[in-house]
């Protein structure tokens, strides 16, 4: 029976895999490539059309102009002559309520019909740059109205053209600055902090070797980066692929639960050293809320929904754990990874290692109190993780080098982590597509192992968390803490690249204030360039600047408008100024893609202590 | 033992769950409510403060009384100048009318400045600008990043104010929509839920159906699992996850529903549409330019060519008319059009923070439809890849 089901869960991932490869491929090119060629003609399109809408209109309105010039000429010169009497009071008067009148037309034109205050005809607002610029300030919904559609036609095309538009501006520069994100984060880590991560883990293998032979807490606590971490290292190698898979469940909390494990980890770091009579309780303790966010964890009272959010994980990775593990055995006959621990009987200490194989050795051996206590931090702890490992050994052969943390861990005892620590920080594509590999296999797994596991994870999806267009122009790209892993990488293919980097383990968190600084100095470098451009004071390009790149847009101060004589200039300084504030609003994009998780929990942080929120609702708060 | 204790745990936690729901409901109903009623409040006294710091940054009338004298010297100059032409050499009509023009232009060119560089509008539309409900409606247009643009600071200290405001303001605003939004969306949900239960009935049950008969094969499973003696542990949080998990089903079963697309593009047609008549009714624009004016409004693009309470300069010919009857009747129209243009400003805004939370919920329920939709799609694409193999 277990190689029926085997042979039924094998079939469609091959399947899926492919389809999944070549969807990958689709969207990879459909998103980067074609998504922003469709903006660049649809802005070129909407330039022909508006120009062509528009600029008769504009001709005629200001040949209106010195109609109505003429006309006060006439009138003047009427009265002039028809008046028998010229005295200047009266002549006077009668000459500013005509004049007046001209002013009020005057002002009627500019407001209204949208006369530039320019009678030469041959300088356009509406020429083609002028209306490529106008369908980009639509798109973008900056919105300065220096120039607007003044004909009917215009109207309803400006709104059919923002109502298809608008969406797919977003969607490019969502993409834009998720894409951007990355690159920085990446640099940031690679490039900035080359040198500290370098020597982290120079002190990481160190440790590594040492705590395989005797297990103390003493040197614990020397990495305290970004995550807090202080715990034997060696622990690490588990524990972070517990805390992965947590962040697959609930990707945005990552940095409180950092420190969750943290705690984990130490306790069971004096377990692994040989205080086993503490450990147990805390254990079954711990791995009872291991999947809630640790502050929950002190909470008398859960909400019943997340409650049942959390269980239908530790569900949904039981079911499927089994129904993998079942699978896993026949298929390894050669079964190294299920003899080694079962005949060595290793020590529990050694077992620390073995991630995997408690599952093994938890079947042989279910009396061992250490072994049943980690397999039940494994239950509840790793729901997503249990659904990947075992499904990554399978497709790699359980020991390749895998990046999958359990995997490598499952290896015999030879220190197997050391093919792995030398590059822990940066594995992230690679890593990155093995999880997405794995789960593929997950998802066509599930369907005829772990059927049962589906429900709960459907459950969750119900309610996706409602995003909505930031006033920032662009779509607030959260991830959804809750969404199903099994379809995620069909719709979203963000997502898979948002995993990786919220790893607790590899949680690079760019500072908040470097995304903050880099924001302000792009609107500084915006306002030295535009006060060059156009001869504005500093303080009113610096407004310009962050009126425009937060899309308020008001139009006050609108580039290339004072100096419309000059002909290519004009053009040339539209040209940037477009580059420029779409360049920015990717970039604002990027930046709040960076920080928004973190400035969300820091938020919630300052609110839970504040007894704003209560602990248990955390949707309400977002 | 160990598994005793952590079932036993678990009954614990499961019989606080259930003592203290009720208490737990309410208190949870409480923070709802205050957080939703609180962001409101919220966001209209922050607007509200907005409104009353940019009057005591920008009200000073000074500057656009400054202005107004100035285009009113320049405009008694221009004519005293005809009237020295006319004086001198009012004989020969082309040459006359030349200088004339000449007198125009520059007079015109005057006029432009004044309106470009000072928002010059008008010698009667002076009051208006920075009024209480102008700087509110300037307020919302910036943390709404609408930007109308039709009042803008013209101080350092009101730009920067502006920037310092924006940047507190616009999360805030966001915060309010994304509430709002959502409270709307389930609501609406809800009774969308209710109103279609009949039409929608076979489909839920036959949903529940399937639901049912999955976990009843789920089940088999599970025994299955215990027959072969593989599921020793983790049994206990088995079965409290298929409990919570029929649970929360049922508590999930009216938000399950996905409103159809067009329901909500039909509520944003209604809305735009329905402000398109108000603002025509009001500020006696036409219906088509009313709704253009809604919808740009909405999508936060705000080009200010139409802004409420504009009416007044914005019909010249009633001022063209009015021109000969002299100033001297001024100050009452100038009353009575002023809380016209309060109550439009308002209006505007009521209409605006309405809208777009309405806006944020039909693109809240048409996700959600969508995300729907998408699943089902890969659903049945899994399904023939795997009836292929």
């Amino acid at each position: 029976m277990l190689m029926d089901v085997d042979f039924d869960d094998d079939t469609p991932n091959r399947c899926t895999t492919l389809v999944y490869y070549a969807w990958k491929i689709f969207t990879c090119l459909f998103l980067h490539v074609l998504l922003v060629t469709m903006v660049v003609l649809y802005c070129l399109l909407g330039a022909f059309a508006f120009e062509r809408l528009e600029s008769a209109n504009e001709i005629e309105v200001k040949n209106s102009i010195r109609v109505m010039r003429m006309n006060v000429t006439t009138d003047l010169w009427k009265y002039t002559k028809n008046s028998l009497v010229l005295q200047q009071d009266n002549f006077t008067t009668n000459v500013t309520a005509r004049l007046q009148k001209f002013e009020d037309d005057l002002i009627y034109a500019i407001k209204r019909k949208g006369w530039d205050g320019e009678e030469d005809t041959k300088i356009q607002q509406w020429t083609f740059t002028g209306a490529l610029f106008y369908s980009i300030i639509v798109i973008t919904t900056i919105g300065y109205g220096h120039i607007a559609p003044k004909t009917l036609n215009g109207k309803i095309a400006t709104i059919f053209y923002a109502i298809v538009g608008i969406p797919l501006m977003l969607l490019c520069l969502s993409n834009i600055g998720d894409i951007m994100a990355h690159s920085f984060r990446f640099l940031y880590w690679k490039v900035c902090c080359y040198t500290c991560t370098r020597r982290q883990r120079r002190v990481q293998s160190l440790r590594r070797s040492r705590s395989q032979r005797s297990t103390t807490r003493s040197h614990g606590g020397s990495r305290t980066t970004s995550l807090k971490r202080t715990g034997r290292i060696s622990q690490r190698s588990a524990d972070s692929a517990l805390g992965m898979s947590d962040c697959y469940t609930r990707s945005s909390y990552s940095d409180t639960e950092c420190r969750y494990y943290d705690k984990m980890e130490r306790e069971y770091a004096m377990f692994g050293g040989g205080m086993p009579v503490k450990a147990p309780n805390r254990y079954s303790q711990q791995s009872r809320y291991s999947d809630t966010v640790p502050l929950r964890r002190h909470s008398p009272a859960i909400k019943p929904r997340s409650t049942s959010q959390n269980s239908g994980h530790r569900n949904n990775a039981n079911h499927y754990y089994h129904g993998r593990y079942r699978v896993q055995d026949p298929s390894y006959s050669d079964g190294d990874q299920l003899d080694g621990p079962e005949l060595q009987q290793v020590p529990s200490i050694l077992f620390n290692k073995y991630a995997l194989d408690r599952e093994e050795s938890r079947r042989i051996h279910p009396k061992q109190g250490h072994e049943i206590r980690r397999n039940i931090r494994g239950h509840s702890a790793a729901p997503n993780l249990a659904t990947e490992t075992p499904s990554g050994t399978l497709r790699t052969n359980g020991r390749s080098k895998t990046p999958q943390h359990l995997v490598v861990d499952m290896l015999p005892m030879d220190h197997p982590d050391q093919d792995y620590y030398p590059k822990p920080k940066f594995r992230s594509r690679h890593r990155n597509s093995n999880q997405s590999r794995s789960r593929e296999e997950f998802l066509g797994g599930s369907g005829c192992g772990g059927g049962g596991g589906g429900k709960g994870k459907r459950l969750e999806v119900m309610a996706p968390s409602p995003r909505i267009m930031s006033p920032l122009g662009f779509a607030v790209n959260r991830q959804y803490p809750r969404r199903s892993t099994r379809y995620s990488d069909y719709y979203d293919d963000t997502e898979p690249c948002e995993f990786d980097d919220n790893n607790p383990d590899h949680i690079k968190p760019v500072p908040i204030w470097l995304c903050v600084l880099l924001v302000v100095s792009y609107i500084i470098m915006g306002a030295f360039l535009f006060k060059s451009w156009e001869n504005w004071e500093f303080p009113d390009s610096a407004y310009f600047c962050f009126i425009t790149l937060t899309t308020i847009g008001f139009g006050d101060f609108v580039p290339a408008q004072r100096v419309m004589n000059k002909g290519d200039d004009t053009k040339l300084r539209i040209w940037f100024c477009s580059l420029y504030l779409l360049f920015g609003i990717a970039l604002l994009a990027m930046s709040f893609n960076l920080v928004q998780e973190e400035v969300i929990s820091n938020v919630k942080t300052v609110a839970r202590h504040l007894g704003i929120i209560k602990d248990e609702d955390e949707e309400e708060s977002e | 033992m160990e598994r005793k204790r952590s079932g036993r745990r678990y009954y614990n936690k499961r019989k606080k769950t259930w003592t203290q729901q009720c208490k737990d409901y309410l208190r949870q109903f409480i923070a709802f409510l205050f957080s939703n009623i609180g962001i409101i409040c919220l966001v209209v006294g922050y607007t509200i403060a907005g409104a009353f710091m940019f009057i005591f940054i920008e009200g000073a009338p000074g500057n656009a009384i400054a202005v107004i004298d100035r285009v009113g010297a320049n405009r008694s100059g221009t004519a005293d100048r005809i009237w020295d032409m006319v004086c001198c050499n009012a004989y020969c009509e082309d040459e006359w009318k030349r200088e004339v023009q000449v007198h125009l232009r520059s007079f015109q060119s005057h006029v432009i400045e004044a309106v470009r560089n000072f928002s010059y509008e008008g010698p009667n539309k002076q009051m208006t600008r920075w009024s209480f409900s102008g700087s509110f409606l300037y307020s919302l247009s910036v943390i709404t990043t609408i930007g109308y643009g039709n009042v803008t600071p013209r101080t350092l200290l009101g730009k920067l104010a502006t920037i310092l405001y924006a940047i507190v303001g616009m999360p805030l605003f966001l915060l309010y929509l994304s509430n709002i939004g959502d409270i709307l969306a389930k609501s609406f949900k809800w009774i969308y839920a209710k109103c279609c239960l009949c039409r929608n009935c076979k489909k839920r049950r036959k949903r529940m159906l399937a639901i049912q008969r999955k976990e009843q094969w789920k089940m088999d499973m599970r025994d299955f699992k215990l027959n072969t003696g593989v599921l020793t542990e983790g049994e206990e949080s088995d079965d409290e996850g298929t409990t919570d998990g029929s649970s929360s089903l049922s508590f999930n079963d009216t938000q399950e529903v996905t409103v159809p697309i067009s329901l909500c593009l039909t509520i944003m047609v209604g809305y735009i549409s329905g402000g398109a008549i108000l603002f025509s009714k009001w500020e006696s624009w036409e219906f088509f330019d009313g709704s253009y004016f809604c919808f740009i409004s909405l999508s936060t693009i705000g080009f200010g060519d139409f802004v409420p309470g504009n009416s007044i300069t914005g019909s010249g010919t009633s001022i063209g008319t009015g021109t000969y009857t002299g100033i001297g009747t001024g100050p009452g129209n100038r009353t009575s059009a002023g809380t016209v243009i309060e109550l439009s400003f308002i209006l505007c805004s009521m209409y605006l923070m309405l809208g777009m939370a309405l806006i944020a919920m039909c693109f809240n329920l048409m996700q959600q439809d969508v995300v729907m939709k998408i699943r089902t799609c890969t659903d049945i694409v899994r399904r023939i890849g795997r009836c292929k193999n």
